[in-house]
């Protein structure tokens, strides 16, 4: 009886994994919490961005998006890899997980555009001045937006769905590369990059906070990735039945 | 008895491509609707920019006629159209025209062989690297052809000067090169999942817009005037090499991946 219950139990966590983890899920939400307080109450403003400094307190939302907005394409694009060269891990697993990856990309991306446009405004006067590091962020949303428009155009086939859409994420690879090293390098930018790579302009508190809310970023994210896998299992699960 | 080669023989590969071009070539020498429809859809545009861009010819004409703006007289309207913009803005409308063009033309060179029906016969005779680069053969041909017919009209319609030759011929091959690579392969895609012209400029024009971002700021650096000579060719090739770069960038990654579209 107790060798059947272990059994059963062992089947559905195979399946559909259990909510475990919850001591590092609270970990997060309370980092999320002290990143939001310390960034307007802790951290002390910035060189460089006006008499006060205050205008730099938005990079604390708007670097960790950006820099999660081109992990997550990283992480869609080893699970497109995965899916398209190694026969044995190639099931349509790894391709929901290349396809969450892409969609919390989209998701941080949006983040980013609008946190940066929000500080171009305060920083600038205008909320969006066509600076090419305004132009790229745009444009990797629509990368991300066309690789999902063409996984809604093969709903009907999820094998198709799959290889198609995997070969498009190593496609679009080539521009993504090109508006993180290339564009930056060889277009003029207002975007202030340098200015806080310079560590004479920041406060180690204001560092600390920044590095807090990359890491409170980063946790959401894997968060949010085991959650939208989670529903994944049990939809596949559920047509599996069917 | 010489063995017989199978469609994946490694060795093949280049006959195949060559085999496929010369096809492409045939049909397309024999109907002329690619280079017809690329042609007149470049064309077309121009004209479309041409009555859009009215307003400032207008005021270009009065100003060389050293006239009040506010008087408009139908004769000066129709003198030659020399917007008032900078040299590397007519460029990038240029390559707004040719993007456009290519992408309306080239979208067919994937579904032609789906609604042909010859798809099936082609995966059995050749391999994907044979398909892909015959297709790419033929599509930069095509676009070199349109380029070449489309630039000179655009140049003497705008007045928009060459600059350094050299510089300008290679910025124009590193556009066709670019511009091919990612028609074509967005091309197959897009036939792959049988979608309409729409989905093939959704998934198509956000990578173009990286190329033709490039592509502009090589412009901005052929048309700029800089003193110090030895900066000015570091930043050209800088420019033109990063351009060059991004077409062959994308033409490798085609090459690995389009065996999985071409057998899905």
């Amino acid at each position: 009886m107790a060798d059947t219950t272990a059994g059963v139990a062992a089947n559905s966590k195979s399946q559909v994994p259990p909510m475990t983890g919850a001591w590092w899920k609270l970990g997060t939400g309370f980092l999320m919490i002290f990143v939001i307080y310390g960034a307007f109450f802790i951290a002390k403003g910035a060189a460089g961005f006006g008499e006060s400094g205050d205008k730099a307190r938005a990079v604390f939302f708007h670097v960790p998006s950006a820099i999660l907005a081109s992990v997550c394409y990283f992480v869609g694009m080893y699970f497109s890899v995965i899916y398209l060269f190694s026969s044995k891990r190639s099931t349509l697993e790894i391709d929901a997980k290349a396809a969450i990856s892409m969609e919390l990309g989209a998701l941080f991306c949006l983040l980013a555009t609008i946190t940066g446009s929000i500080f171009a405004g305060i920083q600038w006067g205008v909320f969006w001045n066509w600076d090419p590091r305004e132009t790229s962020i745009v444009i990797t949303l629509l990368l991300y937006s066309s690789y999902l428009i063409l996984r809604g155009a093969l709903n009907s086939n999820p094998t198709k769905r799959a290889n198609l859409s995997a070969v498009y994420c190593l496609i679009a690879l080539v521009p993504q590369q090109f508006l993180i090293w290339a564009v930056p390098r060889i277009l003029e930018t207002n975007h202030p990059t340098k200015v806080l790579q310079n560590s004479g302009n920041t406060s180690p508190d204001y560092r600390l906070i920044l590095w807090c809310s990359i890491l409170a970023f980063t946790l959401l994210f894997i968060w949010l990735f085991q959650l939208r896998l989670r529903a994944y299992r049990l939809v596949a699960k559920k047509e599996a039945a069917r | 008895m010489k063995a017989s080669t199978g469609p994946n023989d490694a060795s093949n590969w280049m006959a195949q491509a060559r085999c496929l071009f010369l096809k492409d070539l045939r049909a397309e020498l024999r109907t002329r609707v690619a280079i017809n429809s690329v042609g007149l859809f470049a064309f077309s545009s121009l004209l479309l920019v041409a009555l859009a861009t009215r307003g400032l010819r207008e005021v270009m004409t009065l100003r060389m006629l050293d006239l009040p703006i506010d008087i408009i007289r139908p004769a000066d309207v129709t003198a030659a159209m020399f917007p008032a913009w900078s040299a590397a803005s007519k460029m990038g409308l240029l390559w707004t025209l040719l993007c456009f063009a290519a992408f309306a033309g080239l979208a067919h060179s994937f579904v032609h062989e789906e609604e042909a029906g010859t798809v099936t016969a082609l995966r059995l005779s050749m391999s994907p690297a044979g398909v892909y680069t015959g297709k790419l053969a033929f599509n930069l041909t095509l676009l070199f052809a349109v380029a070449l017919l489309v630039t000179p009209f655009y140049m003497g319609l705008t007045g928009m000067q060459a600059g350094n030759w050299p510089v300008f011929l290679t910025l124009m091959l590193a556009g066709c090169i670019g511009l091919g690579s990612t028609a074509t392969i967005v091309a197959a895609l897009a036939a792959k999942a049988r979608g309409s012209g729409a989905l093939f400029g959704a998934i198509g024009l956000p990578i173009i817009t990286v190329f033709l971002m490039l592509l502009l700021n090589a412009a901005n650096t052929l048309y700029s005037d800089s003193t110090d000579a030895a900066a000015h060719t570091i930043k050209t090739v800088q420019d033109v090499g990063g351009l060059i770069s991004f077409g062959i960038l994308l033409i490798s990654v085609s090459a690995f991946t389009f065996r999985f579209v071409w057998e899905e």
